[in-house]
């Protein structure tokens, strides 16, 4: 089993479409921190100039006007009926500061995990495509058929190449995740602030990018998996695109309730560590009409976990059943 | 008795098509492959010969029967002799974005052989130049040639060729029929399907006719061509009336193609040339004309109805 992962592990590395989409995962990544520079460097003069006057404006009009307003404020207050609202809430005129006009400063420790998050869909729709193709190139040749005439014990075949395509893509993501957060810092600690970085979020983006690494992985070998069900990387692509669309996107939305079911808020729910959506909740009112509210849920980190892990077992098993009684006629 | 390379025994398949009609592949094949030396598995295309094979290789499931290799049974026990065979089925599929070595390396690696044998294999088939090519960019003789060097990798003592010369040029088809003869010499089990059974009969010692599925007939070369018609003997003589007459007279069938009379039930051919010098008549060309293997093949196959 060692011998046969590491005879696929070269297969993986020796693959042009392996190279082109790692390649293409670090050209991406390049050019999120091309977009992150863009968006830290400081304004222009210009810019810090029109700024300031509009600082100095609105500070002139607080000067001027904050007395007044705030006794009108307190005399509007005192109306109210009860339950009033606080007081400092409603009539609070706060001085104008410079900091608030013009481009805020990019923090290092707000922009890391989104970051985090947009980069592991990237690296799991990857990680899926490289797996389908790398499983898939095998059954539209017709070389798996070669394959087993050297090793016949299929679910050694099959095992070895889910194993590979999963360690196979865990350095590109670690790699992809380290080139991200590293040159994120550096060009924020360069342009904007790092001061708030503490131990905490360091923990925080690396537990982060761990669960994208481990996700990665998991695409891969799912995506081999389907390569091996459809036996073409086009088909594989097609049922990911067509479920993204038809299930997550219209029946989701249609009917929102079946949204903790559906694999993309579990997948959110996992890589943020917790995840919020809404749901309709509608009843009768006691005048005859019919109401509506929006309602937030929580969908927890372990519930995420669970139903990613469940179906990630169910589709390797299926998948060694259909391949343990495949007839290989081409 | 002697000792079997492949032995398959009431081996079944039978497939269902898009329709849901179901196709009888294979239907009670009881084959037996003698160890060393070439043995060609014939039948017409359609009549389960690559089925078969691909069962013998685990690669589809038997509906029934029994299969042994090297008396190891087949499926279950196919990993405990997989070594010992090499096998090309139909056409040679290889990862075409490759090169050839680095497709044999991939396979060198799997079974644990060591990387010089990749080198060694691609010298034995002429393919050392080319190694370096991408499989997409061989011929189809070298596509198979590469397929060759590839089941020699593990010194198979069977190996198994299915339809190896099909779209091969015929200096691609000689060198193929001269690599298979070799590995027989070498005293290696070669079984080879096909149709075109003048390619079998030039390089089989034993063969397997096989038609719908069944097995119609097996022996040596020789054996199953003596089973299939009875000897005829082609004789040019001058006076044919006469020749004719004296022959019939002795219990022998005559019949005239063109300046020849061909005779059938003379048992010796020189029982013809003493009939006919005792009354004079003088043989000037004396030929036994044997069945070749097609005759045979198509004899046993009308009889089957294909």
């Amino acid at each position: 089993m060692v011998r046969l992962t590491t005879v696929e592990l070269h297969r993986l590395v020796a693959r042009r479409m392996t190279v082109i989409g790692v390649v293409g995962l670090l050209l991406i990544t390049l050019l999120l921190l091309f977009a992150t520079w863009l968006e830290a460097r400081p304004s222009s003069a210009v810019e810090q100039r029109a700024a300031q006057s509009q600082y100095e404006i609105a500070h002139q009009q607080w000067v001027d006007g904050h007395v007044a307003n705030e006794a009108a404020c307190n005399e509007q207050w005192e109306k109210q009926p009860d339950p009033k609202p606080k007081r400092e809430d409603m009539c609070s005129y706060p001085e104008p500061r410079p900091e608030e006009f013009g481009k805020p400063p990019a923090v290092f420790a707000e922009l890391m995990p989104d970051l985090l998050h947009g980069v592991s869909y990237l690296l799991l729709f990857a990680a899926f495509l490289l797996g389908a193709s790398f499983v898939a190139a095998e059954f539209s040749t017709g070389a798996i058929g070669n394959w087993l005439t050297f090793e016949p014990r299929r679910l050694r075949v099959y095992g070895s190449k889910l194993l590979a395509a999963a360690i196979g893509l865990v350095p590109v993501a670690v790699v992809v995740l380290g080139v991200l957060v590293v040159g994120t810092y550096l060009i924020v600690d360069q342009l904007g602030s790092t001061a708030t970085t503490t131990g905490k979020v360091w923990g925080d983006l690396l537990a982060t990018a761990g669960r994208a690494v481990v996700l990665t992985a998991l695409g891969a070998a799912l995506g081999g998996v389907i390569g091996l069900l459809l036996r073409h990387t086009a088909a594989a692509i097609g049922l990911a695109m067509g479920y993204l669309v038809l299930v997550e996107a219209i029946f989701g939305n249609l009917l929102n309730k079946v949204q903790p079911w559906l694999v993309r808020l579990n997948f959110e729910a996992f890589i943020r560590h917790d995840t919020t959506y809404y749901v309709n909740q509608c009843s009768s009112t006691s005048d005859g009409g019919y109401l509506c509210n929006s309602v937030v849920k929580t969908l927890t980190f372990e519930r995420g976990a669970w139903y990613l892990g469940i179906l990630a077992v169910v589709l390797v098993v299926f998948g060694a059943a259909v391949f343990h009684r495949r007839d290989i006629n081409s | 008795m002697p000792e079997l390379a492949i032995s398959t025994r009431g081996l079944r398949k039978t497939y269902r098509t898009r329709l849901g009609r179901k196709v009888v592949a294979v239907q009670g094949l009881d084959l037996d492959v003698p160890a060393g030396g070439v043995h060609g598995f014939l039948g017409p295309n359609g009549s389960g010969k690559t089925t078969s094979i691909r069962m013998l290789l685990g690669l589809i499931r038997a509906d029934a029967g029994t299969m042994t290799v090297f008396g190891r049974r087949v499926p279950a026990q196919l990993p405990e002799v997989v070594g010992r065979v090499g096998a090309i089925v139909e056409s040679p599929k290889f990862f075409p974005a490759f090169t050839g070595e680095k497709n044999l390396q991939l396979l060198a690696e799997a079974i644990g052989v060591p990387r010089r044998r990749v080198g060694e294999v691609l010298e034995q088939t002429s393919l050392a130049e080319r190694g370096d090519d991408r499989f997409r960019s061989y011929s189809l003789g070298m596509k198979q040639r590469l397929a060759i060097a590839a089941t020699l990798l593990k010194e198979p003592d069977l190996l198994i060729f299915d339809e190896p010369t099909n779209g091969l040029d015929p200096a691609g088809i000689r060198e193929i029929r001269e690599t298979m003869r070799g590995l027989g010499n070498q005293g290696r089990t070669v079984l080879v399907s096909s149709h075109i059974l003048a390619e079998v009969e030039q390089v089989a010692d034993t063969v397997s006719i096989i038609g719908h599925g069944r097995l119609l007939s097996s022996g040596t070369v020789a054996e199953v061509i003596g089973g299939g018609t009875a000897t005829t003997v082609k004789v040019a003589v001058d006076n044919h009336e006469a020749a004719t007459r004296i022959l019939a007279a002795a219990g022998m069938a005559v019949r005239a193609d063109g300046n020849y009379l061909l005779v059938d039930g003379a048992g010796q051919p020189a029982e013809i040339t003493r009939r006919l010098a005792h009354q004079e008549l003088y043989v000037s060309e004396l030929v036994p004309v044997r069945a070749d293997l097609e005759s045979v093949f198509l004899e046993l196959t009308a009889e089957e109805k294909i």
